[in-house]
């Protein structure tokens, strides 16, 4: 008896101590959550002045502001967007329709995956490849066009997931009244599936909002305002890269500032498009 | 329908057939449009390795399969081998994954069995949020906070911890840098923890119900349950994850850039600068001169794409294999 | 059971009426297995068939062959004939989008669009007739007057389809079918997602739908088809096994397995 109660109580012990961990870990995945916004926030707030939204980006050493790069960062995110969700929209539309049972299908769902994770600087290295090097120069875009494939795979999986969500008597009971394929997608299919598809979009947007690594060597940078696409543009992400490193206070500071824009405007999409997910699983 | 006369039935049918024939051609149109944007994901990937195969073919001609066991790199007189970055990649990556695993499934754990109710959603969004922050976020946090950090206290510290101990003590060897392989690791470890959390959390949810429940009937406590039922039985998914997570740390750029120093070395301690793969090619990319320089930054791509792509297709198999067995 | 059956009983031979479907030597397979063995069947027009026989005998895969629906699914083929009119409509050239605006079909669980109440009738007209708003206007009403749901929604026509009841959503469903003025109407189980009192809406809709258009119902419920039906066919693993006037199934069966089935031995 006295084993066995023992053995009880050492049991009781270990669970008590692997579930304290447990709580510990959660608590250091907050925690790390709660320094870096801190930190951001801290940092952050006291450079922001209407000059980082009216000013362009200054020489070393001097005042200025962020506005050529705030700019750049929407003239390719939009661009970017515009390209790569008819493209991802449209690949998830066969995967979930047309093609369902295809091999095809299987086949784009493992290798869109792995695009999905794959390194984004290695999708800067491919569009320098094709279009930098036989262009001859850098350009926004290149960097535009970076950014709509990193889109690609984020839009084709949520689109895909969402037409599956959609039941299937939705789609016979649309055929059944004599409604051609691309009508029953359209209007049932799309209507059903909207706001699913919607929230891949703005996480797609989130995703290239932060990008840097694909727009280092396609859209480079540029010290000054260019509205112009075939010529270097300056980024957000990438002027942060490079303020961030610089020697210069002001420089620091502008990064600081420009981090926290970012950050704000990733997460909330982010916020944005969880609600509206979320909206439709309580229904 | 019975007062509807003969020729205006007629006339309705032909041109109920024009429409017919109207919306088979639009839906041929459709459909092959839509066949050709999921074809193009395919070729996305095709043109990347080509490209990349293409752009590294000159540096891999040169120095052939020595490229990957050589330590120098050095622009000046064009002699380049990828093993430092290659070393940084590894050593860093793994780190990473161990110290991100424990902490992810203790996460996990916490969020399926502890937390209640009313915080499990939130706590789960915030986890997830912390994938989203793009990692120049985590890299200016890593080089401005957290690597002074480490190098005013917790460096040091280790440093003397481990002085007259061998082997820790030239892994563990100074001067304190705060940057160096060591910190990239803990900001990769930070960066991946999200995805191994948030997989583990699905795949623990694939779980029965009555599986546990009849475990929890026999008397396991909590950890048992979770020791002898689910870990086991979402193994693959576990692994599945990791090796994401692992895929992403790999080809982490932004966040390790600021704070592996980018030095071309292979040092034994931890706390001296490296660099990685992904880090080289940001920092030296533009800067680079001349076509052999160039050609070996894409031959570092290609490696790195190479390994990424292994270990991204295992982490989709077996998670496809959980998926299957659950018929989700 | 319906009056007019009486009368019914004087017509001596059920065929003597025009055959709106006949089904010919019917096979269909899903991949190597057969679903359906040889079916044979004709049925007359403005009446209502029903398909009865336990789950998995193949009454629900014949009604889905007759308006081809079951082409949206990948390995799934018929073989034989169905005539409509005279015409076989498992023909490589019937267009099926034509063929389905004359076969209409309403399915087991309420599938409103997720559109507007009036969008949900207005979707299908739209589609092969070019018509005014005020067409359209008296359409949508006349439909949803036929499916008696008129007036429950007649102040709501912009809200959800989704948002209406499960048994107001079914006659909705009807509606949006009778609106394109299909010839035959197939209904799968329409009734069995239905509490009792939405049941016997639906019924009474569906004897008053017969005067103008030809029905085939498939049900597990008995007394449902008894009720509601001129003819029934008693299927069983994938065979057609009885087809008769429903009075004649119900009192006085051919077959051995019909009279046990319909006495609840079996199914």
């Amino acid at each position: 008896m006295a084993t066995a109660a023992s053995l009880h109580q050492s049991r009781k012990r270990k669970n008590a101590v692997m579930m304290a961990l447990c709580v510990i870990a959660a608590g250091i995945g907050l925690a790390w959550l709660a320094l870096i916004l801190g930190a951001l926030l801290y940092k952050g707030l006291s450079g922001v002045s209407l000059a980082v939204f009216t000013q362009m980006t200054p020489p070393p050493g001097d005042a200025g502001g962020l506005l050529n790069a705030i700019y750049g960062s929407i003239v390719m995110t939009i661009i970017g967007i515009v390209v790569g969700t008819p493209i991802g929209v449209l690949a998830g539309t066969y995967m979930a329709e047309y093609g369902r049972f295809s091999k095809l299908t299987t086949v784009v769902r493992f290798i869109n995956d792995i695009l999905l994770s794959a390194p984004s600087i290695i999708v800067g290295l491919f569009v320098y490849e094709l279009m930098v090097r036989p262009m001859g120069h850098f350009s926004a875009i290149a960097g535009a066009v970076a950014l709509s494939i990193l889109v690609i795979p984020v839009v084709v999986r949520t689109t895909e997931d969402m037409l599956n969500l959609v039941p299937n008597a939705l789609r016979e009971a649309g055929t059944a009244i004599g409604a051609p394929r691309w009508v029953v997608i359209r209007s049932v299919a799309y209507r059903a599936a909207l706001s699913g598809i919607v929230t891949g979009i703005l996480l797609a947007i989130a995703r290239i909002s932060g990008e840097t690594a694909p727009l280092l060597f396609t859209a480079l940078n540029n010290q000054f305002w260019s509205s112009n696409l075939n010529a270097p543009m300056a980024s957000l992400p990438v002027t942060i890269f490079q303020f961030a490193l610089s020697p210069y206070e002001e420089w620091q500071q502008l990064a600081w500032t420009g981090a926290l824009i970012i950050t704000l405007t990733v997460l909330g999409l982010s916020i944005i498009a969880r609600s509206l997910t979320g909206r439709r699983e309580d229904r | 329908m019975s007062a509807v006369s003969e020729a205006a039935t007629s006339s309705a049918m032909r041109t109920r057939e024009a429409t017919v024939r109207r919306f088979a051609f639009t839906d041929m149109v459709f459909r092959a449009a839509t066949r050709a944007s999921a074809i193009l994901v395919l070729v996305l990937l095709g043109g990347v390795a080509i490209s990349l195969i293409a752009g590294s073919w000159e540096a891999l001609s040169k120095f052939g399969i020595s490229f990957l066991s050589t330590e120098s790199w050095n622009p000046v007189t064009e002699n380049f081998g990828a093993l430092a970055p290659i070393y940084g990649t590894i050593v860093t990556s793994a780190i990473a994954i161990i110290i991100a695993v424990p902490i992810g499934i203790g996460i996990a754990v916490f969020l399926t069995e502890l937390c209640p109710r009313p915080l499990r959603r939130p706590i789960g969004i915030a986890v997830e949020l912390l994938a989203g922050i793009p990692s120049i976020i985590y890299g200016i946090w890593g080089l401005f906070v957290f690597a002074p950090f480490l190098q005013t206290t917790i460096q040091p510290f280790i440093i003397w911890l481990f002085k007259g101990i061998p082997g820790l003590n030239s892994l563990f060897a100074g001067p304190p840098y705060g940057i160096g392989l060591l910190t990239s690791s803990l900001i990769l470890a930070i960066m991946v923890l999200p995805f191994i959390t948030s997989i583990t959390k699905d795949v623990f949810d694939t779980v029965p119900a009555v599986l546990k429940e009849s475990a929890y009937g026999i008397g396991c406590t909590t950890w048992e349950v979770t020791r002898r039922v689910t870990i086991p039985y979402t193994r693959v998914g576990i692994m599945g994850g990791v090796m994401l997570g692992l895929g992403r740390a790999l080809g982490e750029t932004m966040a390790v850039t600021f704070v592996i120093g980018n030095a071309h070395r292979i040092s034994a301690s931890l706390f001296a600068p490296g660099t990685t793969i992904s880090a080289t090619i940001a920092n030296e990319f533009t800067e680079a001169d001349g076509a052999i320089y160039t050609s070996s930054l894409v031959a570092l791509g290609l490696i790195l794409f190479i390994i990424t792509f292994i270990i991204l297709a295992l982490a989709r198999y077996m998670l496809l294999r959980i998926d299957s067995r659950t018929g989700a | 059971m319906k009056p007019m059956l009486s009368t019914d009983l004087n017509v001596s031979d059920t065929t003597v009426e025009k055959a709106k479907i006949e089904v010919k030597n019917l096979n269909f397979y899903y991949g190597q297995s057969k679903a359906l063995k040889d079916i044979n069947l004709s049925l007359p027009e403005r009446s209502v068939t029903a398909f009865i026989g336990p789950s998995g005998c193949g009454k629900s895969t014949l009604l889905r062959v007759l308006n081809r629906i079951y082409e949206l699914y990948p390995k799934q083929s018929a073989e034989g004939q169905v005539l409509l009119d005279g015409k076989n409509i498992l023909d490589r050239s019937q267009d099926l989008n034509l063929l389905r605006t004359k076969i209409g079909m309403v399915f087991q669980k309420p599938t409103p669009f997720p559109m507007s109440i009036y969008e949900n009738i207005a979707f299908g007209v739209r589609l092969y007739e070019k018509i005014s708003k005020a067409e359209m206007d008296s359409r949508v009403e006349s439909a949803l007057k036929r499916a008696a749901l008129w007036n429950e929604v007649k102040d709501k026509l912009n809200a959800s389809g989704q948002s209406l009841s499960g048994g107001q959503q079914q006659r909705l469903c009807i509606a949006r079918t009778v609106a394109v003025k299909p010839e035959v109407i197939l209904l799968d189980e329409p009734a069995s997602a239905l509490d009792p009192l939405s049941t016997a809406k639906i019924e009474e809709l569906i004897d008053e739908l017969q005067a103008d258009y030809t029905i085939v119902i498939v049900t597990h419920n008995m007394q449902q088809a008894a009720r509601v039906s001129r003819q029934t066919a008693f299927m069983y693993l994938g065979e057609l096994v009885e087809f008769d006037r429903t009075e004649k199934i119900f009192t006085s069966p051919r077959e051995k397995r019909t009279q046990d089935y319909i006495t609840g031995r079996f199914g």
